[in-house]
């Protein structure tokens, strides 16, 4: 009778209903319990820091491992190492106060190089933050990488669950080609080093100037400046 | 209880996931490249959202499945057989849980809210409740039923 077969053809369909509405609730549960049990957003790895981070840098250009308008002013370079505990300070404590000052207003960009100074890993973790900022992410891979900096050459920072799990958490969105350029930029961080060595630099974080008020002459401020040290220095070439 | 006529619960379908086409084309678009959607009541919320790992799956931008999702659930509109009515519930099931968890991670990983995320959010919730309406209602009907299903 065709009323029965309406009835049992509906009901059939109700069933599979139920069952997909069952598998989706236990899919959606899966995925949240996944993602609580692991860390920021970054596989594994516990990564401290990362929404704050992405967030404080999100307004900000980047470009390459520049952040701020390209065409500002004054041109401030730090020199940094990815494992030494001075440079976090000042990623934490000192760099956002400029960007939030002078890089937000326009009147001076920060270009970020890798000078090794602590152990050969930071070659590997420096050439894997410039890798991630060749997708405009290096900022985020820096910053997030200092509020997450471990014991100096404990292997840590050429970890390659590690690296990733930065460059996950810091929004790099093609991560095979990260992996291929990161083998590539070991020779970047290599002269980034000589050529602040060749500033006159011996330790990190160190900080040039280049700006209008100085003909475009490069000035060394130092290493590991004030805040009003750096923050005079930028104004002095403005 | 009864039930909306089930060619009303079509249209409805189909305007509602016109409009999420809309929204997840617009995402994909701006997304694309290093960009992300522009929040209208300002804030950093919409790229802090786009410029999250979570943006993505297996390289692709979510909003990518998005549009998939809001076609297939437009196409359902189209026909009043079981299994566009049956599909169309699994879609819009299958989109509405991922929103659920697209949502988990806004609020709790992520820490930031796109609005443009959250519109289409609630638009799948709502062809959630459309498409188990009408699956509920005219589930084995056959085709062309167009009548208010009462008892």
């Amino acid at each position: 009778m065709p009323g029965e077969a309406e009835a049992r053809r509906r009901q059939r369909l109700l069933q599979l209903a139920a069952g997909a509405v069952f598998l989706a609730i236990v899919a959606v549960a899966v995925l949240i319990v996944v993602n609580a049990t692991t860390s920021g957003s970054g596989g594994d790895t516990k990564l401290e820091g990362v929404a704050a981070v992405n967030k404080f840098l999100a307004p900000y250009p980047q470009n390459a491992a520049v952040i701020g308008d390209p065409q500002a002013p004054v041109e401030v370079v730090e020199y940094g190492d990815l494992q030494c505990p001075v440079c976090k300070h000042y990623a934490e404590d000192v760099v956002p106060s400029i960007i939030e000052k002078q890089v937000k207003q326009g009147s001076a960009r920060i270009d970020f190089r890798f000078m090794v100074v602590v152990g050969g890993e930071s070659i590997t973790a420096g050439a894997a933050a410039q890798a991630a900022a060749l997708q405009g992410r290096g900022w985020n891979y820096i910053e997030i990488f200092y509020r997450n900096q471990g014991e100096e050459n404990s292997g840590y920072a050429a970890d390659d669950s590690f690296l990733e799990a930065i460059a996950k958490a810091a929004g790099v969105k093609n991560l095979d080609k990260w992996n291929a350029d990161r083998e590539d930029l070991t020779k970047w961080v290599e002269e980034n080093t000589e050529e602040g060595e060749n500033v006159g630099f011996t330790g990190t974080p160190s900080f040039t100037v280049r700006g209008p008020k100085l003909n475009e002459e490069l000035e060394a401020v130092g290493t590991a400046p004030s805040t009003g040290e750096l923050e005079e220095a930028i104004e002095g070439a403005h | 209880m009864s039930f909306p006529g089930e060619w009303t619960l079509r249209r409805l379908i189909a305007f509602v996931a016109t409009l999420g086409v809309g929204i997840a084309l617009y995402i994909a678009i701006a997304d694309s490249g290093s960009g992300a959607p522009a929040c209208l009541a300002g804030g950093s919320g919409c790229q802090t959202v786009a410029d999250s790992s979570y943006s993505h799956l297996a390289g692709v931008n979510v909003a990518v499945f998005g549009i998939v999702a809001y076609l297939l659930l437009l196409a359902s509109a189209f026909f009043a057989d079981d299994a566009a009515r049956l599909g169309g519930f699994v879609v819009a099931l299958g989109g509405f849980g991922f929103s659920v968890y697209l949502t988990y991670i806004e609020l709790f990983k992520i820490e930031a809210f796109c609005e443009w995320c959250v519109a289409s959010a609630v638009l799948m919730t709502i062809l959630f409740l459309l498409s188990a309406t009408r699956l509920i209602g005219y589930a084995g009907a056959g085709e062309g039923t167009a009548v208010a299903r009462g008892s």
